[in-house]
């Protein structure tokens, strides 16, 4: 059994290094105010790391989640935990704190045993309020909900403390986190993932154990945004319970949706591309429209969100990614191209 | 390839290179960029609104007079949300992209805790952050030279009110409804000192942000047999809890720390709310002095719509003056130092807006006194003179 998107290939990544690699250089020379654009790219990637995941929840296992803001929470609040009060070393958080917030997503696995779609999104919704409240709770070792002070990143001795140092750890990890993402999805348990996306019954019927695979789906996923809060806590340096709410969850549902659902690189191009269009492009277009009718910022941050999500679920239900494969399929085939398919 | 590297690398040096002979960015000739960052559409975007509107007043104000040292102030506004991370990147935004002189105003305990790594980064001061809770003039904390604090502590408000109640009556036995967030915190720490000063046990009951109903607080109180309760909320929680307690016949004094000063618990809570005492760190905008006569005056001249006027409103007119005098202070060759120079050299300044103000190096708290104000007739009026 293949992918949903057949002619996804690994040789895009060195290129894609490459392109990560030289970008700061080039962003630097065109731009004086390179740091904010670092800034905001250096979230856009914390957030790929976490979305990769989700996509291998949600796009591929086909279990919805609606508390991956608190997979995030938790990941960055134990770092910081583990880093500034147990005295442990960045390195080790960088290895325990995943396996750590996994185990977490195990747990939350279990009811998703039991419920599915929409009950199991409330499920994890109200994991999300959970662990809010633990955070608030705990607040000898978390600072309640007046927020947590946390130090910058300490790699083998190099202190990682500006947004130009950010962005190369962060897409290293994003780097490695794409290539982990697409050898889960092309390996046995991607496979066993996809079945169970498609139809439970059949799955069950090939001889695949239901309940170990959304466990492991959710552990996977769960992995990966704690290693997105360790990278958010050690690079923004602080965090505080306000930043983890429900509506980020759905945010990265969101991000997911918009990429195109079902594919690692989907997911990556649709974070990027909500994180610039909330930080750079929309801005942009406020700034135009201010001079012609009143609008409060947040009102038409919102409204501007809602008409994408609109259209892309109406016209581009596969998304970005799944744009772009239409393209390349359009062109491939060019002067041959049947009536009506590509419109 | 290895050539187009180098050039571009060459590029930026030089980049920056100009970058640090610039005096100071937000600063032309003509004019002085200042950020301030509201949240406009998060859980309290209606001081989002009044805020900004207030400081804009005074800063028009101050244009019409011909600016500051003839440099006229703009002010650019960016939405947080209160969301921390938000307020990193409006932050980051303003300072590296819109290169503001300093910022002002950034609204939330926690949006304004997120961005001291980035004070402290650039170097960029921050006057008045709109919070009243005093770790924000803790100068033991990252940034803590950069932020300059106006607000009295919630901490510092309900010890007043505490000390208040004993003083007028010994054997009082008093309730506190405090929010589970950072505001709560910070007023328990007022609470706790007033605990060990005066020898009395205070009865603790929280509640969440946002909460609705206040039963269960109520009738605690009633059953600890509460003659005082203190409501650490806004505007909602005061509201609720005494008209909870009128229909319970549970007849307790209540009172209030500074943010449910707002005009509206009074209108809201009617007869329920008479006598509702708050302690309040400036003048009242209603009060006859004269730093609220010339915002009344203000007011009227620019045709601020009666709901718009009030706490708020006058907190952005209020905090406005101190940048405003800051940067007088700082002179004609202004840049971030002698800004923040300026500002340390405040002693008992009196605008009249706010109580006397003092800074020093070690010493970025502003406003050290608070004022007591009771809901008599509908109407606040102010019972006692400033205490520390």
């Amino acid at each position: 059994m293949k992918t949903r998107f057949e002619d996804e290939k690994l040789k895009w990544i060195p290129l894609l290094i490459l392109l990560v690699f030289f970008f700061p250089f080039v962003l630097k020379s065109a731009t004086f105010s390179y740091k904010y654009y670092l800034y905001v790219i250096n979230l856009a990637g914390i957030y790929m790391i976490l979305t990769v995941g989700l996509d291998i929840l949600s796009g591929y296992t086909g279990l919805m989640s609606l508390g991956h803001a608190a997979f995030l929470a938790l990941g960055a609040y134990f770092s910081a935990i583990m880093v500034d009060q147990l005295g442990l070393p960045f390195e080790l958080s960088l290895i325990l704190t995943p396996m750590l917030v996994g185990c977490f997503g195990f747990i939350i696995g279990f009811p998703a045993l039991r419920v599915q779609g929409i009950y199991l999104g409330l499920t994890t919704m109200g994991f999300g309020f959970i662990v809010k409240r633990l955070i608030i709770v705990f607040n000898e070792w978390t600072g309640g909900s007046a927020g947590l002070s946390v130090s910058n990143a300490k790699l083998f001795g190099w202190t990682i403390n500006s947004d130009w140092e950010n962005y190369f750890i962060i897409y290293f990890f994003v780097i490695i986190a794409i290539i982990i993402g697409r050898k889960i999805v092309r390996s046995k348990l991607g496979r066993a993932f996809m079945s169970i996306r498609d139809s439970e019954q059949a799955a069950i019927a090939s001889g695949i154990n239901l309940a170990k695979y959304k466990m492991i789906s959710f552990f996977i996923s769960g992995s990966f945004a704690g290693l997105a809060g360790v990278l958010f806590a050690h690079t923004s340096n602080f965090i505080s319970t306000d930043h983890f709410d429900i509506l980020l969850s759905i945010y990265f549902i969101v991000m997911v949706m918009i990429g195109g659902i079902g594919s690692i690189y989907g997911a990556v191009l649709g974070t990027l591309f909500i994180v610039l269009m909330e930080n750079l492009f929309i801005p942009l277009f406020e700034d135009g429209l201010s001079k012609f009718i009143h609008l409060e910022t947040g009102d038409f941050q919102a409204f501007i969100f809602g008409l994408i999500m609109l259209i892309f679920i109406i016209f581009q239900p596969l998304g970005l990614y799944g744009m772009w494969l239409k393209m390349r399929i359009y062109w491939k085939i060019f002067p041959f191209n049947p009536r009506k398919r590509f419109t | 390839m290895k050539k187009h590297l180098f050039r571009t690398l060459y590029a930026s040096i030089l980049l920056i290179g100009c970058g640090n002979q610039t005096p100071s960015p937000g600063v032309t000739d003509e004019e002085i960029l200042i950020g301030n960052i509201q949240d406009l559409s998060g859980p309290i975007k209606e001081l989002g609104l009044l805020i900004p509107a207030g400081s804009q007043m005074y800063f028009d104000y101050i244009n019409e007079q011909g600016g500051v040292n003839g440099r006229k102030i703009r002010m650019i506004t960016e939405d947080h949300g209160y969301n921390p991370q938000k307020s990193v990147t409006a932050a980051k935004k303003l300072i590296e992209k819109d290169q503001v002189f300093c910022l002002y105003n950034v609204i939330g305990t926690s949006p304004a805790e997120a961005i001291r790594p980035i004070l402290e980064e650039n170097g960029v001061p921050l006057i008045a952050p709109a919070t009243n809770s005093s770790t924000m003039s803790d100068m033991s904390r990252k940034g803590a030279k950069y932020i300059f604090h106006t607000d009295a502590g919630y901490d510092l408000q309900t010890k007043v009110l505490i000390n208040y109640i004993l003083s007028k009556n010994p054997d009082a036995k008093i309730g506190f409804a405090y929010q589970d967030d950072d505001y709560g915190e910070n007023a328990l720490l007022g609470a706790a000192e007033a605990e060990r000063m005066n020898g009395v046990t205070v009865q603790k009951e929280s509640f969440q942000r946002g909460a609705t109903d206040f039963v269960g607080q109520t009738s605690n109180f009633m059953k600890g047999g509460c003659t005082d309760v203190i409501i650490g909320g806004i505007v909602r929680e005061p509201v609720t809890i005494m008209k909870t307690a009128q229909a319970m016949n549970y007849k307790p004094n209540f009172y209030g720390l500074g943010p449910t000063t707002d005009k509206r618990v009074g209108l809201l809570a009617g007869d329920a709310g008479e006598g509702f005492i708050t302690a309040y760190w400036a003048f009242h905008p209603e009060s006859n002095n004269s730093g609220p006569i010339f915002y009344r005056e203000l007011c009227d001249k620019n045709n601020v719509p009666d709901k718009m006027r009030g706490l708020y409103h006058y907190y952005g007119f209020a905090t406005a003056f101190v940048l405003v005098e800051g940067l007088k202070r700082a002179g004609k060759n202004l840049n971030r130092q002698r800004l923040i120079d300026a500002l340390e050299n405040f002693k008992n300044w009196d605008s009249g807006v706010l109580p006397p103000i003092t800074y020093s190096r070690n010493d970025h708290a502003g406003v050290e006194s608070v004022m007591l104000l009771q809901l008599q007739g509908g109407k606040q009026v102010e019972i006692t003179d400033w205490i520390d």
